[in-house]
């Protein structure tokens, strides 16, 4: 995983925790790279996991929370750093399709060995969207926060139904209903 | 905020960050060798590359070289190999037509024609399998030149009327009035297209009314010509027809048992047509006869003199041009001199002999030829040095039409006659009816000027002369008198005028193209009569017609008024 995922975390939990907390969990999940991470590095998923664990036991905030704050956090990242994919997109549903069709093509020229998730997308008329998630990595509540806050970044308001795929455990799906 | 700024930061935080740090800078490195390697891989590729784009540029140019060499070699052998050729074969037919013209034995008289045909059909088949082999090699080319399709018409019939020997043939020629008369192109190259159809139409029947006509409609700028040969000959079967304009096919039938020509005459006829922009094809019916017909788009040469074109005499009118003229040959070959020499004297003419080009130009003074004929490849000073030295030491109007003859056939050779001032190229061999009508065109197309120049006039010139350019106005006064320059001079006056009307008219409109259509013409017509000045403003406003303001446009077309004003004043007077 891209170590800028987990440098922003980092300062996510900064912001919200303070360094004092930071370093403290950084310390404790005992991880084999000291917890000293770049943003240009690759890490394993796990660390990502365990840092969660960790903020989650010092805040009392749910794993599944802190993950869904840091989707809406990344979500503000991506706008800020790379505005350009924002460019000609209308409203979320526009946004969510890019993800497969142009922000990963792009990421791939760059690192060509990166592992992606994959996100398909279908159109239901004009207000309802399906998404599926497809990736071995347990972040689908950070998957869910993304999707909350691209909403959330086009004015929208939506309902959001998720259910996981029958046999594939890999997978889950959105349904997307938007309601204004 | 500040506070945190102020707080010591923890050792272990310390250390992380620094770890961080070497990580990302270790990164960096083996990232920049990574950079580094694929960078020195490129430039290997791309070395390569090059080396292999020169061996193939050099393998390429080896390639082109050669081929250029073999196709320069090929159009020196077929320009040697039509000297070679033709000069002998001119003898032959020459020496035949001069036994013929001394013979009073019938017998022999018919032994002679059948040997004058036999030369003149493998002349006919030498020309078109050089032209072909020149279209073959891609030499060919065309020129664009003032065409007088009337004059041209007549004179291919005339040729075609002397040489033919069948009674029951009788020719005429049409010539619609929306033909214009005079156009621009290849006037050899029609000449040759329509001698062919004629020539066929003639071969093909025997009996019968053979006619040319021509007519032109509106086409693009200029016109489509359309010309039509038609005969009451033989015809053609509907399944031959489709091989008609087929390289080396021809039609068989009882006419022409004894197989004439190469087969090649309408494949080089459809060549040219289609080389000068044209369609060429046929109607016929079998039994009938048949129409062979051509279209050209053509522009129309807005000439107001169509004395630059040769003239073309009747049949009639020919030997009393011809009679008593002095002319100077130049010529090296033994048995050319004597032959022509001899046509000369047939003529009626007055020939004197120079055996090479710098003999020529000794013997040449003003006034004493009244035209020259000049071979081109003779020993000591070609015909066209000489030609050159004769205009180099005398003016213009003191010498009489120069004529080159040669057998050469490559087009460099007309360019180059061109270039040294000769008027016109004649190709040998050349028979004995070929030399008189070009001697008579030229004599008939130069004569009002050049006589006259002989013995200047001094009845009174017209006075708008001056505000003509100089050459202009010399080469007007040669060729007119005051009242015809005068006439012409309002005619085109009359236009101007209604030229400079339209043009602001266009201008109020905005309608800036038709201002520079007019424009052109007025520009065109003004300097073909030397008005120097009222040209370069009417060029003007062609060019600049949609950037000029109002009061620019003004000044320049109040000039334009003036000078016409001018003119006219001087045409009154």
């Amino acid at each position: 995983m891209k170590g800028v995922v987990f440098v922003e975390l980092l300062s996510m939990a900064e912001s919200a925790f303070g360094e004092a907390t930071v370093d403290n969990v950084l310390d404790e999940a005992d991880l084999d790279n000291g917890g000293a991470f770049t943003a240009v590095g690759n890490y394993p998923c796990d660390h990502l996991i365990k840092l969660v664990e960790g903020f989650s036991e010092k805040s009392g905030a749910s794993p599944e929370a802190l993950q869904q704050k840091f989707g809406f956090w990344m979500l503000d990242f991506f706008e800020k750093g790379y505005s350009d994919f924002f460019v000609g997109k209308e409203n979320s549903f526009d946004m969510l399709e890019a993800i497969d069709t142009e922000i990963h093509v792009e990421v791939l020229k760059l690192y060509p060995e990166a592992e992606l998730p994959s996100f398909t997308t279908e159109r239901f008329g004009d207000s309802q969207f399906e998404m599926v998630y497809s990736s071995p990595r347990p972040l689908v509540e950070f998957c869910q926060g993304l999707i909350e806050a691209c909403i959330e970044r086009f004015k929208e308001t939506a309902t959001i139904e998720r259910t996981a795929v029958p046999n594939q455990p890999n997978n889950t799906r959105f349904l997307i209903t938007l309601t204004s | 905020m500040s506070d945190d700024a102020e707080k010591p930061v923890s050792r272990s935080r310390f250390e992380r960050e620094k770890r961080a740090r070497q990580e990302a800078e270790a990164l960096l490195e083996s990232k920049s060798r990574e950079l580094f390697l694929a960078n020195e891989e490129l430039l290997s590729h791309q070395n390569s590359l090059e080396e292999i784009v020169e061996d193939r540029t050099a393998k390429l140019q080896a390639a082109l070289e050669k081929a250029q060499a073999a196709s320069e070699m090929r159009s020196r052998f077929l320009a040697t190999m039509s000297h070679e050729i033709r000069t002998p074969l001119g003898g032959l037919i020459g020496m035949i037509n001069l036994l013929r013209m001394e013979e009073d034995d019938s017998r022999k008289i018919e032994l002679l024609d059948y040997a004058t045909a036999s030369g003149t059909a493998l002349k006919r088949i030498v020309n078109d399998v050089l032209d072909f082999s020149k279209m073959e090699a891609g030499a060919f080319q065309f020129h664009k030149e003032a065409v007088d399709i009337r004059a041209l018409t007549a004179s291919v019939l005339a040729m075609a009327i002397a040489n033919s020997t069948k009674d029951g043939l009788t020719f005429r020629q049409s010539i619609s009035d929306t033909v214009p008369n005079l156009f621009s192109g290849d006037a050899t190259r029609i000449r040759q297209v329509l001698s062919n159809l004629i020539s066929n139409a003639t071969r093909y029947s025997s009996e019968g009314l053979i006619e040319v006509r021509a007519t032109a409609e509106h086409f693009d700028n200029g016109s489509l010509l359309r010309v039509e040969v038609e005969d009451q000959g033989v015809g053609i079967a509907p399944d031959e027809k489709q091989h008609l304009f087929k390289d080396f096919s021809q039609v068989q039938n009882k006419l022409t048992a004894a197989a004439q020509g190469t087969g090649l005459g309408l494949a080089i006829s459809k060549r040219i047509i289609e080389g000068c922009g044209g369609t060429i094809g046929v109607e016929s019916r079998f039994g009938k006869g048949s129409v062979f017909w051509f279209e050209l788009p053509v522009e129309i040469v807005t000439g107001t003199s169509v004395e630059e074109l040769p003239q073309i005499p009747e049949i009639k009118d020919i030997e009393a041009l011809l009679k008593g003229a002095k002319v100077l040959l130049a010529e090296d070959n033994k048995i050319n001199q004597k032959l022509i020499m001899t046509f000369l004297d047939r003529m009626g003419l007055d020939a004197d002999l120079a055996e090479n080009g710098r003999i020529a130009v000794e013997k040449f003074e003003p006034g004493k030829y009244d035209i020259i004929l000049m071979d081109v490849a003779m020993p000591e000073m070609d015909g066209l040095q000489a030609t050159r030295a004769i205009r180099d030491t005398w003016a213009a109007d003191q010498i009489p039409p120069i004529l080159a003859l040669t057998a050469h056939v490559m087009e460099t050779i007309e360019d180059e006659s061109r270039s040294v001032g000769i008027d016109r190229v004649l190709n040998k061999p050349i028979g004995f009816q070929d030399l008189r009508m070009g001697i008579a065109e030229a004599l008939r197309g130069r004569n009002r000027s050049y006589r006259r120049t002989a013995k200047p006039r001094d009845e009174e010139q017209a006075t708008v002369l001056k505000l003509m350019s100089k050459d202009i106005a010399e080469g007007l006064v040669l060729a007119m008198d005051a009242r015809e320059i005068n006439a012409l001079v309002s005619d085109f006056l009359d236009d101007g005028t209604r030229l400079l009307r339209a043009i602001r008219t266009g201008w109020k409109k905005k309608d800036f193209e038709t201002v520079s259509a007019d424009a052109h013409s007025l520009k065109g017509a003004s300097g073909l009569l030397g008005f120097k000045d009222l040209s370069e403003c009417a060029s003007i406003v062609e060019d600049n017609a949609d950037v000029l303001d109002a009061e620019d446009f003004a000044e320049v077309t109040d000039i334009i008024a003036d000078q016409i004003k001018m003119i006219r004043s001087e045409v009154a007077s």
